[in-house]
């Protein structure tokens, strides 16, 4: 539907100044872009004030940054801080997807099967878009890969700022209500990665406040995350998932947690697959003492633990909330 | 399709104008219709945005409008009489963009992923396509982990079966149930939530059925051929035997551990701390470890064995530690 008035949609603007500052090499000034490209031009030539046309450019270069695209300043050498003079382009080298990088039809069946893991989310749109640019490179693919259908749930609303954050290195502050506490406490946090990690999101990050690297659950984080202006050194983040999933393995290494089990039972065949055997049952690992209560509490009379203390006092207490809730077991037995 | 479409910014529109270009170049020909199902967007936004292109183009000179070999064009009348669309003119914008880096991320993540799953891991695809996906991104991606479990032999012999287009043998132990023994034509294999499943056609129950892999025990190939392995599969978990209603209360901070079951929340309660729903299951008596899993945050109201099968279930746990 073509519209008739004279100002164009914001898009369009958009587009017409990526045009435009791919096609100089030596860059445009601000003057000669308001007054040349199209949707400033018109709106200037309306009666638009100078002052909201410099505006409304900050904003749109701002979005296209937002969008990936490297619009470059080029200041005045004797004082980079003078932007009246500033010119701006964007290098084609670092616009497009380099020339070189080919995807072989093998590849790109994988990546079909990879880009489609995700559920609804700010992920599964990511995804899509960018196996959208690699399949207009025009690639053969390969039948697509049968037998697997791999899904990774993403639920959590956090989980979006704290990627932005981490993109741009900046401080978070959130509520985070500890498992166990009453009342949730502010945490200011340096965020380095997202790890899912036996099928629950974290975050790993540097707590400000605690001063100490620490993961938090993103299901336990109870406000919105704010992102700050204080930035962080983005070289903090290098290797950070790898470290977070090591200090996850090893944090399981020392929680063992010594339990007897019903033989045949659905608390055997889940905990058997974790298990190492000990004199009295078995020996299973895990990170979070109340998340493994939970499941612990869910096996009612086919599992025992031995200890430690705090995981059986833990078990014990959602079974004595869930007799109270339901009532003594009068009448009939499963 | 039509729900994952949501309302699009002018920013989200103009990235996908620029990735409109190269696709059309890339194409030649294409009707509005497949164009529409590549970019996600309607037939209708898709005509809107292909003709929003033909007044995009290079600065005019001094203040003049643009001439015409300054803008981008497309054949009109194909477009008008065929919904065909072909760009004629192009003023840049011929390559593609690099991924931004949450698109980077996605991709390097679902990679992780695969990479798990036995048979795509080894064939050292993977590897390669990281090094790319990390070279075409505009930014550095944020460190986006999946972390996967180990591959045993009950994943590696079904994904044996698979390949080879064979039934699998092996004893199933059902939640609650004695173990049975299976012959299954697989179809299609299951991540989600972190679990394995597997769904085929079942020759005992002569249907198909889902088989959560942590069940599955004494494994081994056979060698009748698989005469089902083409056969479509429903959505994991539809089709399951979901009789029985089961009236519960819930603390709202407690349905998220709700989501793998068929909850039917009573409208009164929407937005309340504590919500009252019917939950379908196979058996009523198999919510009790939901029960004690969520430690009172969950009631079951009734019907009665329901109630008393949760209230027995954390008894007889409890009587171990008397």
């Amino acid at each position: 539907m073509p519209t008739e008035t004279s100002r164009s949609a914001p898009e369009e603007r958009l587009v017409n100044l990526v045009v435009a500052l791919m096609a100089t090499e030596q860059g445009l000034t601000k003057d000669t872009i308001l007054s040349s490209v199209a949707g400033y031009r018109e709106q200037g030539s309306a009666g638009a004030s100078k002052d909201a046309l410099e505006k409304m450019f900050e904003r749109d270069k701002e979005n296209l940054r937002s969008l990936g695209i490297p619009v470059e300043t080029i200041g005045d050498y004797a004082d980079p801080d003078d932007l009246r003079e500033a010119r701006y382009r964007i290098p084609t080298a670092e616009y497009e997807l380099p020339a070189d990088i080919e995807f072989t039809p093998a590849e790109l069946a994988v990546l079909n099967l990879a880009g489609g893991v995700w559920s609804e989310s700010s992920m599964s749109a990511d995804a899509r878009s960018g196996l959208r640019k690699i399949r207009a490179l025009g690639i053969d693919v390969d039948a697509p890969i049968i037998g697997y259908s791999p899904r990774v749930n993403l639920r959590e609303p956090a989980f979006a700022p704290m990627q932005r954050a981490i993109e741009q290195g900046r401080v978070v502050e959130f509520s985070y209500l500890k498992a166990g506490e009453e009342s949730a406490r502010v945490r200011r946090v340096q965020p380095y990665a997202l790890i899912e990690y036996e099928a629950r999101w974290h975050v790993y990050g540097f707590d400000l406040i605690q001063g100490d690297v620490r993961t938090f659950l993103l299901s336990r984080i109870v406000s919105d995350v704010a992102i700050t202006r204080t930035t962080f050194d983005l070289a903090l983040r290098e290797g950070a998932g790898e470290r977070a999933l090591t200090g996850l393995a090893e944090l399981a290494a020392r929680q063992q947690a010594l339990l007897e089990i019903a033989p045949g039972t659905e608390a055997a065949l889940r905990l058997t697959r974790r298990a190492t055997p000990a004199d009295q049952g078995i020996r299973v690992p895990y990170v979070d003492v109340h998340i493994f209560a939970d499941e612990l509490a869910s096996y009612g009379p086919e599992v025992r633990v031995v200890e430690p203390g705090e995981l059986r006092d833990q078990v014990i207490a959602r079974l004595e909330r869930t007799l109270r809730v339901h009532g003594t077991g009068a009448g009939e037995r499963s | 399709m039509s729900a994952r479409r949501k309302p699009l910014l002018a920013t989200d529109r103009a990235a996908l104008i620029l990735q409109l270009v190269p696709y059309l170049i890339g194409k030649g020909e294409v009707s509005l219709t497949e164009a529409a199902e590549e970019f996600d967007v309607t037939v209708e936004q898709m005509r809107t945005m292909v003709e929003k292109l033909t007044v995009i183009g290079l600065p005019g000179d001094g203040g003049f409008w643009q001439m015409a070999n300054d803008l981008f064009d497309i054949d009109w009348d194909l477009l008008d009489q065929q919904d065909l669309i072909v760009i004629t003119n192009t003023v840049g914008l011929e390559r593609t963009p690099r991924l931004t880096a949450p698109e980077a991320a996605a991709l390097l993540a679902g990679l992780r992923v695969a990479a798990s799953l036995p048979g795509v891991g080894d064939s050292g695809v993977i590897q390669g396509l990281l090094a790319k996906l990390a070279r075409g991104a505009s930014g550095v991606p944020a460190d986006v982990i999946v972390a996967s479990g180990e591959v045993d032999d009950v994943r590696l012999t079904v994904d044996r079966a698979l390949r080879d287009g064979v039934a699998v043998a092996f004893t199933y132990q059902a939640p609650d149930a004695a173990p049975t023994t299976r012959t299954v034509d697989p179809v299609k294999v299951h991540l989600a939530g972190g679990q394995w499943y597997l769904q085929g056609w079942c020759h005992l129950r002569q249907a198909m059925r889902t088989f959560h892999l942590d069940r599955v025990s004494d494994v081994h190939l056979t060698d009748i051929v698989s005469t089902h392995g083409d056969d479509s599969v429903p959505a994991l978990f539809e089709g399951a035997s979901r009789d029985v209603e089961v009236v519960v209360r819930y603390r709202a901070s407690a349905a998220p551990l709700l989501a793998d079951y068929v909850v039917i929340d009573d409208p009164a309660d929407a937005g309340a701390a504590v919500r009252s729903a019917r939950v379908r299951v196979g058996d009523a008596r198999s919510l009790k470890r939901v029960a004690a899993k969520l430690g009172g945050d969950l009631e079951i109201v009734g019907p009665d064995a329901a109630r008393h099968a949760a209230a027995a279930w954390a008894e007889a746990g409890l009587a171990q530690y008397a």
